[in-house]
């Protein structure tokens, strides 16, 4: 069976999504079709209005439906810490876990030049005049622990020591319930160093 | 003869991953025996595949693939070393690496280079001045791709480069000897850069000046992005 017209476009569609193949998107279009007509009219009403509203926040660059985000629109927060993350779904993680209460800037990714990605494209000129306009005096740096990471980690941390604002790093090493034995050698040797007293 | 040997595999660093299809990356290699290489790496960003962890670049890795044509499939990769960059380090860590993807051809092996790579690693992760490292590492980069400025020698005279004297560096040419002006460069900076001591923090900055517009002239027009990355670094002895 060849795929109609309407029907290999659905799936070429689907396959826009991360980790969905071929073979995974034409099992898709088939359940939509088959099995799940009123889930697909709602998915396509759903990825119509969000691509319609939802943009970035003025402030933080998170992904929001108004001007601002939640976050950046409520005046209890603390405005003199801003913590860096690379993706939105962070800013969720490090809220839910620390009950940290200041601000956010979210990167959409991070420095890799290979890549093309430089701190233009990170929208860093928005965090520079935000440390240029006073109101921060701790940027906590809370980008992955990867290479690019790290880099953008310092790079940001050098941005902030120019503009005399107070950079802070996220702390890495023995994950909880974690067994010496089994952590890599990286980590294990950047918990070591790391070491606090008690 | 280390074990690893005998079953194929060959040392070499990462220098750039993206993801490839649902769960592969495809990785550029610098390797020892055949230079940069590009693999697939089948399976590697599947959730807990030790592979992805490992794949990193500044870790000096014994890495064994499959097939010669298009696309060798990684086998086998084994961790050597890692060589922990941090800080300022890091930027110039990937520095070094656009500088191999964008200059070096694939498949040409470069042992002496290869060798520099991991010794330049060091030297960054030692600390002390990062730039005399930086300029090093350019020049045995140019130097075997034929790209190797003239430094002791005028360009189009042969007339041997004077300490006292002051320069214009023409890329096609080589040094060509000029009245001072702000944007010369000194003789003793082409020769201290030559014999690779430069010393005080106006050498290094000419040193770096030049260096860009020969690396700039070999690189064909479109800039280095990783030099957006030192706009806020300081470097040690600027």
């Amino acid at each position: 069976m060849r795929p109609t017209d309407r029907l290999g476009t659905l799936i070429q569609a689907l396959r826009c999504l991360p980790g969905v193949g071929p073979k995974t998107a034409q099992r898709m279009a088939f359940h939509l079709l088959l099995r799940d007509r009123e889930g697909a009219a709602a998915l396509a009403g759903a990825l119509q209005g969000a691509i319609q509203h939802i943009g970035h926040c003025l402030e933080c660059r998170t992904l929001t439906e108004g001007e601002l985000c939640e976050a950046c629109a409520d005046p209890k927060r603390d405005s003199s810490q801003l913590c860096v993350v690379e993706n939105p779904a962070e800013t969720f993680a490090i809220e839910q876990s620390t009950g940290y209460k200041g601000r956010f800037f979210v990167l959409n990714g991070r420095l890799s030049p290979l890549d093309g990605i430089g701190p233009d494209e990170l929208g860093l000129d928005l965090l520079e005049a935000k440390l240029k306009s006073g109101t921060v005096q701790e940027l906590i740096l809370a980008t992955n622990t990867t290479i690019e990471g790290e880099a953008t980690a310092h790079y940001i941390g050098e941005m902030a020591r120019h503009f005399r604002v107070r950079a802070t790093r996220i702390a890495y090493g023995v994950p909880f319930g974690g067994e010496l034995e089994y952590v890599d050698g990286t980590t294990l040797a950047h918990a070591f160093n790391g070491r606090q007293n008690l | 003869m280390p074990e690893y040997w005998r079953a194929g595999f060959q040392d070499g660093y990462v220098v750039h991953r993206r993801s490839y299809r649902e769960t592969s990356l495809l990785v550029d290699v610098f390797s020892r025996e055949q230079g940069m290489v590009r693999l697939l790496a089948k399976g590697a960003s599947r959730g807990r595949s030790s592979k992805a962890g490992l794949l990193q670049p500044f870790a000096a890795l014994a890495l064994a693939w499959r097939g010669r044509g298009d696309l060798p499939v990684l086998r086998e990769v084994e961790p050597l070393r890692r060589h922990n960059l941090a800080g300022s380090a890091v930027l110039c860590g990937l520095y070094l690496n656009e500088l191999l993807v964008r200059l070096l051809p694939a498949g040409d092996a470069h042992p002496a280079l290869f060798a520099a790579y991991g010794e330049t690693l060091d030297r960054l992760v030692q600390g002390g001045g990062q730039e005399p490292v930086l300029r090093g590492f350019e020049l045995l980069l140019l130097e075997q791709l034929g790209y190797a400025p003239p430094l002791e020698q005028e360009g189009d005279s042969g007339a041997p480069v004077l300490a006292d004297g002051y320069y214009e560096y023409r890329p096609e040419h080589g040094p060509v000897p000029c009245a001072p002006h702000p944007q010369a460069f000194r003789g003793a900076t082409l020769l201290a850069l030559s014999a690779r001591r430069l010393a005080d923090g106006e050498q290094l900055r000419e040193a770096k000046r030049m260096m860009r517009l020969v690396i700039g002239h070999a690189l064909g027009g479109k800039p280095l992005k990783s030099r957006e990355l030192f706009k806020y670094v300081k470097f040690e002895g600027n």
